[in-house]
């Protein structure tokens, strides 16, 4: 098996610049994307700590084009996968194909649509479990194999992936194995009355709002960078790994809802995205030092799809979001008097 | 290793912070601490208000000792470390643990020093470890300018002291309820009081009941039975140092003792000293001719008889018969003095009838010896009496420590009929009415001392001790007087005998079993006042000597006693007021 390594560019940033930079991607995506800061926000938390998203909310709430008008500001390969019942793992990362060249016939891969900075995989849960499947190798180890061959992507890789939560019917939702690659799972909520009326202004007149290109994918790897050497504090990521455990309903410091309700708690990933979400966070409020308030204002996120609720907590329709907030109550900042 | 100046900036920084922060602890403990001190305090008053509590002033006072304590230690225990300080001032100033994380970064990157800027942004390799490391150091150090800069604008008066608001609430409503509950009269106060009363009367008594078992014990050998009962006062003395506060026990068994002494008394003992010497006396002068012996000592009586009888030999036969004549004429004296005397003279009156010298000799040596040994016998029966009496008196002012501190309220309602001339003195308040025959009317307060006449119907209500009307022999009372017999009598008072035949009542007022019940009145401090009233009634047959009527009535309250289920303590009451009364 052979390696295809494609290195990336980088620069070296300053945490003010990391923050200019990050404060000019959003408000270029805001000329677009009306309201939804705080999905913005997040989503290039995600993006900017080398993560995955997963976006659900009902259609037309415009996820696709915020991934899209990511892609453009960023100045990125962006590819696009509707994901179909159909769909099969080769659709998505490529195959070999025969050719015929130099008087003999030979394979030569042929990428999917995989290899990009950044993929939208909309509908990811109408796709079967091993069409699925297929993003796990990429979107952990960022390089997908076939036929014994292995094919870096370039960095910066994001999986943007996109599912409804109201068409259950011919779905497969997503495995646990594979959710819990994601470090967000967003939620793209329905936009306020006033937001909605610029969203119609924008979109039925003559004129179609348009982007710039304010970072590029080496200003991207260069922030992702930058961001894993924020220092943080122990007692910061102390507090991180006490409100993961305590989704853990043999945790002593568990709530009675996660006890109740919570079949299975937050692996590693989760305190893992905590405390990088958290480093983002700080940088992007131009700070130098992670806060426990940063932690906690990512733990919905980074945390929501890595709680598994058992038969009881699904039935009697205890929502994860409940679950990370009796969490947050659980597990208060520490205060010393 | 050099300490990084911004760092140690930072640390100089947060020291007026830290001693806020400490101040704000110790007032916070110290809430808690008071309001601890207070609920201990109202339980502790409570309880002394539940049970007595001899040591009760020693923990109220030691209570707010020991939270001061309490707090002076906790306050050391308390004191905040500059990281405490740097997180609670991130959390009091919202500074979004920009201190605290300076601080707790420093610790794993000791060593970092303070760089300059221009070094900071010397171009490193990129990608590599050591622009890694780099960057981590700028970043630290960032942060410590960060927080340095943060906290140079910090709230100077962050940490102010604030008072818990619960305990703070639960501190003045404890307040709120202790100062009644110290403030108004605690009834176990006078248990205490009498507690301590009864203690030291317990000791006093203690120390007179071996003053009088070494009075008793001196020069005495055995087998006088006065060397036993010594040593059974002794004993007495000591359970009475041991238990002091066992009254019941204590009275019991003095009263036990006094009543087996009482039992061994002979009653005729002083008739039977009269009598003795009354015969040395006479016998004395029988042998000297003159009255040789004026105070009837035995002794010298004795020798008198042993003269006497060497005298016999010498005498007529005239002078004989005159000394038979004279001995025959002692006899009623002698019988008086005892059978053996008795016997002794008659034996020697016969025999100088008979002329039989020796015998008549023999006859009042016999005499002699018994004189002395009937004034030892009376010596004796004087020194039980006396121990009895002591006994006595050791119990009555036992009993009296034992009596209540306060005053109690009694109410009684007597009715009397009688016509009479008495004379009483008492202390109490008392209120009453009075019918007689006639009209009449009065009211009278206080210590009394009056006079009497008339016959009536009287209702009287009054304030009194417990022990008014004697009652109970525990708490031994006085009682009050109003007007004469007519009134409440004194139940405890020492009664004056004086002129005690010209005392006449109606006795029959004192009732019988199943007449209405005869409270006495009022004791306890009051006010003196004298009265005296007059009233018109009709002579009766009902008038009688007091002392032609004294001994049936102690005979039948004995009776009655004995046949009842009584109190000791009562029994020993009647008994006191009869020897009182007795005349």
């Amino acid at each position: 098996m052979t390696e295809q390594a494609i290195e990336p560019a980088a620069t070296r940033l300053s945490p003010e610049e990391f923050a200019d930079r990050a404060r000019a991607i959003e408000r270029e995506v805001g000329r677009v994307i009306v309201g939804q800061h705080a999905l913005v926000r997040q989503t290039l938390i995600v993006m900017l700590a080398n993560g995955h998203a997963l976006l659900e909310g009902v259609p037309g709430l415009g996820k696709t084009l915020l991934v899209r008008t990511m892609a453009e500001v960023l100045d990125c390969a962006f590819n696009r996968i509707q994901f179909t019942p159909d769909l099969m793992p080769a659709d998505i990362v490529g195959t070999n194909i025969l050719i015929e060249e130099e008087g003999g016939r030979q394979f030569r891969f042929q990428p999917g649509p995989i290899f990009a900075n950044l993929v939208l995989a909309d509908e990811i849960n109408r796709a079967t479990p091993k069409t699925q499947s297929a993003l796990l190798e990429a979107m952990q180890e960022q390089q997908v194999s076939v036929a014994r061959q292995r094919y870096k992507l370039d960095p910066p890789f994001f999986v943007l992936a996109t599912q409804n939560p109201l068409e259950m019917e011919g779905t497969y939702p997503l495995p646990e194995a594979q959710l819990d690659r994601f470090l967000f799972k967003l939620w793209v909520p329905f936009p306020a009355e006033e937001d909605l009326i610029a969203i119609m202004d924008r979109t039925t007149g003559a004129e179609t709002a348009t982007v710039e290109h304010v970072a590029s994918g080496a200003d991207l790897v260069a922030m992702q960078r930058l961001a894993r050497s924020v220092p943080i504090a122990p007692h910061v990521t102390a507090y991180a790994v006490s409100l993961l455990s305590a989704t853990h309903p043999d945790n002593e410091r568990a709530p009675g809802l996660v006890r109740e309700y919570v079949r299975y708690g937050g692996s590693p990933r989760g305190a893992q995205a905590l405390v990088l979400a958290g480093k983002i966070g700080a940088l992007m409020d131009g700070r130098y030092n992670v806060a426990i308030d940063d932690v906690r204002e990512v733990a919905l996120p980074a945390l929501r799809h890595r709680v598994i609720r058992n038969f009881e907590g699904e039935a009697e329709g205890i929502t994860p979001d409940a679950i990370i907030r009796s969490v947050l109550d659980a597990v208060p900042p520490p205060r010393v008097d | 290793m050099t300490l990084d100046p911004t760092l140690s900036q930072i640390r100089d920084g947060l020291r007026p912070f830290r001693r806020r922060l400490w101040l704000r602890r110790v007032v916070r403990d110290g809430t808690f601490s008071l309001a601890a001190v207070m609920g201990l305090e109202l339980a502790l008053a409570l309880a002394a208000r539940i049970v007595p509590l001899e040591w009760g002033r020693v923990a109220a006072a030691a209570i707010p000792l020991l939270g001061a304590l309490a707090l002076l230690v906790d306050a050391v225990r308390v004191r905040p470390t500059l990281g405490e300080t740097a997180l609670a001032l991130d959390g009091e100033q919202g500074l979004r643990d920009r201190v605290s994380s300076a601080l707790e970064i420093a610790l794993r990157s000791p060593d970092l020093v303070e760089a300059p800027l221009a070094a900071e942004d010397a171009p490193t390799a990129e990608g590599t470890a050591t622009e890694d490391a780099a960057t981590y150091a700028r970043f630290v150090r960032l942060q410590r300018r960060d927080a340095l800069s943060t906290l140079r604008a910090a709230d100077r008066r962050a940490f102010r002291p604030r008072l818990q608001r619960r305990p703070a609430a639960v501190t003045v409503v404890l307040a709120l309820l202790l100062v009644p509950a110290l403030l108004l009269p605690n009834p176990q106060s006078d248990v205490l009081a009498r507690r301590e009363n009864q203690r030291a009367a317990a000791e006093r008594q203690a120390e007179k009941l071996e003053k009088a078992a070494e009075r008793l014990a001196e020069g005495r050998t055995a087998p006088d039975p006065r060397l036993d009962l010594s040593a059974e006062l002794k004993k007495l003395a000591r359970e009475l140092r041991e238990r002091p506060e066992d009254l019941d026990a204590q009275l019991a068994r003095l009263g036990s003792l006094e009543d087996a002494l009482r039992a061994r008394i002979d009653p005729a003992n002083e008739q039977r000293a009269a009598a003795l010497s009354s015969l040395a006396r006479s016998v004395s002068r029988l042998s000297s001719g003159q009255d040789s012996n004026p105070g009837g000592d035995p002794k010298k009586a004795n020798e008198d008889l042993a003269r006497l009888g060497e005298k016999i030999d010498g005498m007529t036969k005239a002078e004989r018969e005159a000394l038979a004549a004279d001995l025959a004429g002692l006899e009623s004296t002698a019988r008086q003095a005892g059978a053996e005397a008795q016997a002794a003279l008659r034996n020697a009156s016969q025999a100088l009838g008979r002329g039989d010298a020796a015998g008549a000799k023999d006859a009042l040596g016999r005499l002699g010896d018994a004189l002395a040994r009937g004034a030892r016998n009376v010596e004796l029966n004087r020194d039980l009496a006396r121990t009895a009496n002591d006994l006595q008196d050791a119990r009555r002012q036992l009993a009296d420590a034992g009596k209540p501190a306060n005053q109690g309220q009694g109410q009684g309602q007597g009715q009397g009929q009688g016509q009479g001339q008495g004379q009483g003195q008492g202390q109490g308040q008392g209120q009453g009415q009075g019918q007689g025959q006639g009209q009449g009317q009065g009211q009278g307060q206080g210590q009394g001392q009056g006079q009497g006449q008339g016959q009536g119907q009287g209702q009287g209500q009054g304030q009194g001790s417990l022990g008014g009307g004697g009652s109970n022999a525990r708490f031994l009372g006085s009682g009050s007087s109003s007007g004469g017999f007519g009134g409440p009598t004194a139940g405890n008072k020492q009664f004056s005998t004086g002129d005690i035949d010209k005392v006449l009542a109606d006795f029959g007022r004192l009732g019988k079993p199943g007449d209405p019940s005869y409270v006495a009145g009022t004791g306890g401090d009051g006010q003196t006042q004298q009265g005296s009233g007059t009233g018109q009634g009709t002579p009766s047959d009902a008038f009688v000597p007091y002392t032609g009527v004294f001994q049936d009535f102690y005979d039948f309250a004995i009776t009655s006693l004995e046949r009842s289920t009584v109190p000791l303590g009562v029994k020993d009451y009647v008994r006191d007021y009869f020897s009182s009364l007795n005349p």
